[in-house]
């Protein structure tokens, strides 16, 4: 056994509010000098930078785990996880299938694009990821994400803003595999469910400000998800 | 009814002040920003308890007169920070969603 650092939480590019700097390449030589061991991108209803993220991770020497922040209809931010690309992709294509909105002026935001392994711009989302939301409430996400083989974890629980405190004012039911806290919280708010932290990281010199230690044979999705099923896992707030 | 009628008319405060006085031309109340950012309509004031940043970027992105954050809603300083940036009248009232609705209605006849 040993221990690991994981950021679960980070964005690229491809998020409209994350910086162009903010390239799969950056984000994982970042990690990689913040001494964490296993990332996963998370950009708003869409995957689509999935495959540069592997081959950034890659060759940074990373464990990578590809995922989406999905909005539900409740205006909930919650984190799905995917261990493969291909799946991400696919479950990315359908969140932006099913994303409220007309085409948007990029004007506020800044481009939402997506890149090769090569940092060169792929294409752009014409939806705007951010503010609208898809038709999939909270409880169908657990059964949408699972049958793909990914995990769910409802993002920044305890921020006024996307927080499914703020949104409904109670956990639902779940099953979760985890919840993720910008800060410590009371166990009553977040029982029965492991504490995840993440940086919610939308520049690379953001990443791994908070992160999630846990323990396992070796850092990757099986592992990971073993870990918190187990116990084996400490959500860190202030890191460094 | 313009921005500055409304702020006086229904007595709410401003969180920063120097913005530009336009007219207001009905207004839509919600707290989920992506109905507002669905259904609203240019030149209406957003009446929300949804009181952060980014109810400031969908009232820019859907040229809304003003957000009225009612129930008397804390505005972080990020909001007003943002509101001031993009020249976005936010004012904060006593009243809940419904009476401010209702005021509304009263004096500006919408
Ligand atoms: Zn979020
Ligand atoms: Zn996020």
């Amino acid at each position: 056994m040993s221990t690991f650092r994981a950021d679960l939480h980070i964005h690229s590019c491809l998020s409209p509010c994350g910086e162009l700097s903010a390239s799969p390449r950056a984000i994982a030589r970042s990690a990689r000098e913040r001494g964490l061991h296993l990332i996963a991108l998370t950009d708003h209803n869409s995957a689509r930078n999935a495959p540069a993220f592997a081959a950034a991770c890659r060759s940074e020497g990373l464990a990578a785990v590809f995922g989406i922040e999905i909005t539900t209809r409740e205006e909930v931010h919650a984190l799905t996880l995917f261990p493969t690309v291909k799946t991400a992709l696919e479950a990315g294509d359908e969140a932006y299938e099913r994303l409220e909105s007309e085409p948007f002026d990029p004007g506020f935001f800044g481009d939402q694009v997506w890149v090769d392994e090569n940092e060169e711009i792929e294409g752009m989302l014409d939806k705007l990821c951010i503010l609208c939301a898809t038709d999939l409430s909270l409880d169908d996400l657990g059964p949408w994400c699972r049958s793909r083989g990914g995990i769910l974890i409802p993002a920044h629980i305890d921020r006024p803003a996307f927080g499914v405190l703020g949104q409904l004012g109670f956990l639902p039911e779940g099953p979760f595999e985890a919840v993720e806290c910008t800060e410590p919280l009371s166990e009553d708010l977040t029982d029965p469910w492991p504490v995840i932290a993440s940086s919610d990281a939308h520049r690379p010199e953001d990443i791994g400000c908070r992160c999630l230690e846990f323990e396992a044979p070796e850092a990757d999705f099986e592992a990971l998800v073993m870990a918190l099923e187990s116990g084996k896992t400490r959500a860190l707030y202030g890191n460094k | 009814m313009t921005i500055k009628e409304l702020q006086t008319d229904m007595n709410c405060r401003a969180v920063w002040n120097g913005w530009e006085d336009r007219e207001v031309t009905g207004a839509y109340t919600s707290d989920l920003l992506s109905d507002v950012m669905a259904r609203s309509e240019e030149g209406q004031v957003l009446i929300t308890i949804q009181a952060h940043k980014n109810t400031v970027a969908v009232a820019v992105l859907k040229d809304l007169s003003g957000i009225i954050t009612a129930s008397n809603r804390p505005v972080p300083d990020d909001m007003i920070e943002t509101a001031r940036d993009e020249e976005i009248p936010v004012f904060v009232t006593d009243n809940n969603q419904y009476e401010t609705g209702w005021r509304l209605h009263e004096l500006g006849g919408f």
